[in-house]
């Protein structure tokens, strides 16, 4: 072969391989720990009736968190999507700027008409791009 | 009236920057001399006037002025000195005219240095940057001015302050460092354009560029390793990676930057990849504006989230008209660029640097692809797909572990071919070594990844020592030096081969941090005074829950005594949880934040976070973890960092 030609062949292989090794990765993936995951809205996972482990994301509805007395790890609240809600159980460390009205990313599955999750994350954008007139709203109170 | 002078500095640096490029443009269609020297200074102006915009907001930051809205958003009358300046590039808008003023320093630096120098070039070079400085002072001017005046009807007394999750000095370096790389590509890419348009396929302007490439590589990499310390100091899920959107922004133009570094050296060397170079450089830029617009127009989601903006469609344009420009152009002139001669054998060390090149290439589209796909996912069938770090973990590991093997083989092999000779006269060492030192591993029960991975960092350890070993060794034959002279005397006598090297151990070093989450741990438990319990080969126990009352923010905190499991005592771990803006009427305002605590040794990291209080009945909540051999992470970072600084150190000139 051609000294060229080997080198093209080699390198092709190898990008076809890496093709197939994605496609491999996407596909086969253990439902515990899976590569990939549907974000669904409240409406589709209750409409799915299945237990895969999916994201999903909303506001913690205004005084729905419950923690539990003798095990703090242990908490329930309701996310809120426009006119959808849903009861979502988690044990485990929340992140600090869990509370009322704050909008978050939840995974796990539904399990009866609880969304059993494990992992909870809250969404930051507000932290970064914090709105300004309800800020100086306040601080215009306190004045 | 400041703010103003910083408007009408935007505004003067936009009209000079369309100036310059018309008058650039002239003199290349006329050649008159007087044309280029107007076109040169001007563009300096722009340089100038960008860096006075700069300080000016850097002013108002300092003074509060909180008649801006952007000093107001995220300063306050309480936030500490340092983190007033880290505010020039907190938002949206101040990290854009951020990304300009450095660009601008470099600019200028790469005008003064090249004043005398490739003539030719100079004036295409220019039009470039000026042209990339037009895109960033359009947006500054135009989409998000960051003097902006306040849009409340009332007077602003204080503003917001900045996240104390930011208050960090880690946070206060991070960004600049990456600014500082990531814009530092733009000096090769805008050289590389230069070079397509004149034709100029001599390899004369790759020794410029090597260095500004070399610098923004080491800032970069420091940025890339000093975000990921900070995750992992601050954030509390005890790791330092999580194949976020944006991490994911800074690690692919590192992938293509590395691979780039590589390959101008074939080129330096045997004047071949001529047309891979332009590619990999073009691919660089294009990563690194489209990485600058990922983390500004909010399309991904991620912890590093912004508000969506009006940006995406200009930066889109942006990214689509480098590509189309600069294809166009690689097509026009890829007979030019022809190499002078071939590839011969796969046993050569330019095939070993091409392989090097395609698997960084490969390993940049992975990322690429896993970081798209929820976009191109939603766009295409509706639904939304997440794609997690186990994606990215299992499709790299195996790559990465062969990059890895690359990087000891590779400085092993010879130019051209390597001999069957050679070939056992370099090899035998490693190869044994790292099968003697697999076996002593497999016995210790581990075995896949873990196996795999520390044979390869034996390897490349053994071919790396061999390599510098073989050099003194030769030195002390020869002038019958000292060891420590021959080693210190060999380094500066071919500084950038032996500065690689070490990075090369670097990266085997992280690779060895990289290992040890294999065998993390984690508990997370509610103790109360007096309690304990355990985690591995740990007890923790949670002796005193105290509460302190600071300027800027409430703690309580949790003492926490290790000992392993003979009771032998390790550590006292105090994590922290922290109530900012404690003293705010309103309850929703008062932000709570978990300063962890890490005991940090070569073997593991225990890592403690205090996850939640329950003061009443004297509960702390906490989540402990042992995490092995995140120090090697940190280590290997500083060793990289050490060894470009030797590449990169100034050769006395003769």
């Amino acid at each position: 072969m051609q000294s060229r030609n080997k080198f093209v062949v080699t390198i092709s292989g190898i990008i076809l391989l890496v093709f197939v090794w994605i496609y491999w990765v996407s596909t086969n993936s253990d439902t515990e720990n899976p590569t990939m995951m549907a974000y669904l809205t409240i409406d589709e996972i209750v409409a799915s009736e299945s237990q895969a482990r999916v994201k999903m994301g909303g506001i913690i509805q205004a005084g729905s968190i419950v923690i539990d007395k003798s095990d703090q790890l242990k908490a329930t609240f309701v996310i809120e999507q426009d006119e959808s809600s849903l009861e979502v159980s988690y044990y485990g460390s929340r992140p600090d700027l869990f509370k009322d009205g704050i909008e978050v990313i939840v995974e796990g599955s539904l399990k009866g008409n609880i969304f059993v999750a494990d992992i909870v994350q809250t969404k930051c954008a507000s932290r970064y791009e914090g709105d300004l007139r309800e800020e100086t709203a306040d601080a215009g109170n306190a004045l | 009236m400041m703010p103003i002078a910083g408007s009408v500095a935007l505004n003067l640096a936009f009209g000079f920057a369309i100036l310059s490029f018309f008058v650039l443009s002239f003199y290349l269609r006329t050649k008159s001399v007087v044309y280029y020297h107007v076109g040169r200074r001007l563009a300096i102006s722009v340089s100038v006037l960008s860096i006075i915009a700069t300080v000016i907001l850097l002013n108002e930051l300092l003074i509060s002025n909180f008649d801006i809205d952007y000093v107001a958003h995220y300063t306050s009358l309480e936030t500490p000195f340092i983190y007033k300046i880290t505010a020039v590039w907190a938002g949206q808008a101040g990290s854009l005219l951020f990304w300009l003023f450095i660009l601008s320093l470099y600019s200028i630096v790469a005008i003064v240095q090249n004043a005398k120098k490739l003539q030719q070039m100079m004036p295409w070079v220019i039009l470039v940057l000026v042209f990339v400085q037009l895109f960033f002072l359009t947006m500054t001017n135009f989409i998000t001015n960051p003097f902006e005046p306040t849009t409340a009807n009332f007077v602003v007394a204080n503003g917001n302050g900045l996240n104390p999750l930011l208050q960090n000095a880690t946070m206060a370096i991070h960004p600049p460092m990456l600014y500082l790389g990531y814009i530092g590509f733009t000096i090769p890419f805008a050289f590389a354009i230069a070079a397509l348009i004149l034709g100029d396929s001599s390899s004369l302007w790759i020794r410029t560029i090597r260095r500004w490439t070399l610098v923004s590589w080491l800032f970069l990499s420091a940025g890339v390793i000093l975000g990921g310390w900070w995750a992992y100091e601050e954030l509390g899920w005890g790791g330092y990676w999580a194949w976020d959107p944006v991490e994911n922004a800074s690690f692919m133009p590192w992938l293509t930057s590395t691979a780039f570094i590589h390959s101008i050296m074939i080129q330096e060397k045997k004047n071949m990849l001529k047309i891979w170079n332009m590619i990999l450089i073009i691919l660089t830029f294009t990563l690194v504006i489209f990485g600058t617009f990922m983390t500004r127009s909010g399309i991904m989601s991620s912890v590093h989230a912004f508000a969506e903006s009006s940006l995406g469609p200009l930066f889109l344009g942006f990214v689509f008209l480098i590509l189309v420009g600069s294809t166009a152009l690689v097509l026009y002139r890829r007979s030019t660029f022809k190499a002078d001669r071939r590839m011969e054998s796969f046993s050569s060390r330019e095939s070993g640097f091409l392989f090097n090149n395609v698997i960084f290439i490969v390993i940049c589209f992975t990322v690429f692809w896993g970081t798209i796909f929820p976009v191109l996912s939603e766009a295409v069938r509706g639904t939304k797909i997440t794609v997690g770090p186990p994606f990215f973990n299992q499709i790299n590991i195996p790559i990465g572990l062969l990059l890895l093997l690359l990087t000891g083989v590779g400085p092993l092999l010879a130019w051209r071919r390597t001999s069957k000779a050679g070939f056992l006269k370099n090899f035998t060492i490693p190869i044994l070594l790292a099968v003697v030192g697999g076996l002593v591993i497999w016995t210790f029960g581990l075995k896949g990844y873990v196996l795999i991975a520390g044979v390869l960092i034996i390897f490349v350890t053994a071919a790396i020592i061999e390599e510098f070993a073989r050099g003194i060794s030769a030195r002390m034959r020869r002038f019958e030096e000292s060891i420590l002279i021959a080693f210190t005397r060999m380094v500066r006598k071919n500084r950038s081969r032996y500065g690689g090297y070490i990075v090369h151990m670097g990266i085997v070093f992280i690779f060895v941090g990289f290992t040890g989450k294999a065998f993390d741990l984690e508990k997370e438990v509610g103790l109360h005074v007096g309690e304990s319990d355990h985690i591995g080969k740990y007890n923790f126990e949670l002796k005193n829950i105290r509460d302190s009352e600071r300027p800027n923010h409430f703690a309580w905190i949790s003492d926490v005594r290790i000992t392993d499991r003979d009771g032998k005592f390790i550590t006292n771990l105090h994590p922290e949880k922290r109530v900012y803006f404690h003293r705010h009427p309103n309850p929703d305002r008062r932000q709570p934040h978990s300063e962890l605590d890490i005991y940090s040794t070569i073997n593991q990291d225990i890592y403690s976070v205090f996850t939640g209080v329950d003061s009443e009945q004297g509960i702390a909540y906490l989540k402990i973890m042992i995490n092995p051999l995140v120090w090697w992470v940190w280590f290997g970072g500083w060793v990289l960092v050490a060894g470009t600084l030797i590449a990169l150190w100034p050769r006395k000139e003769a």
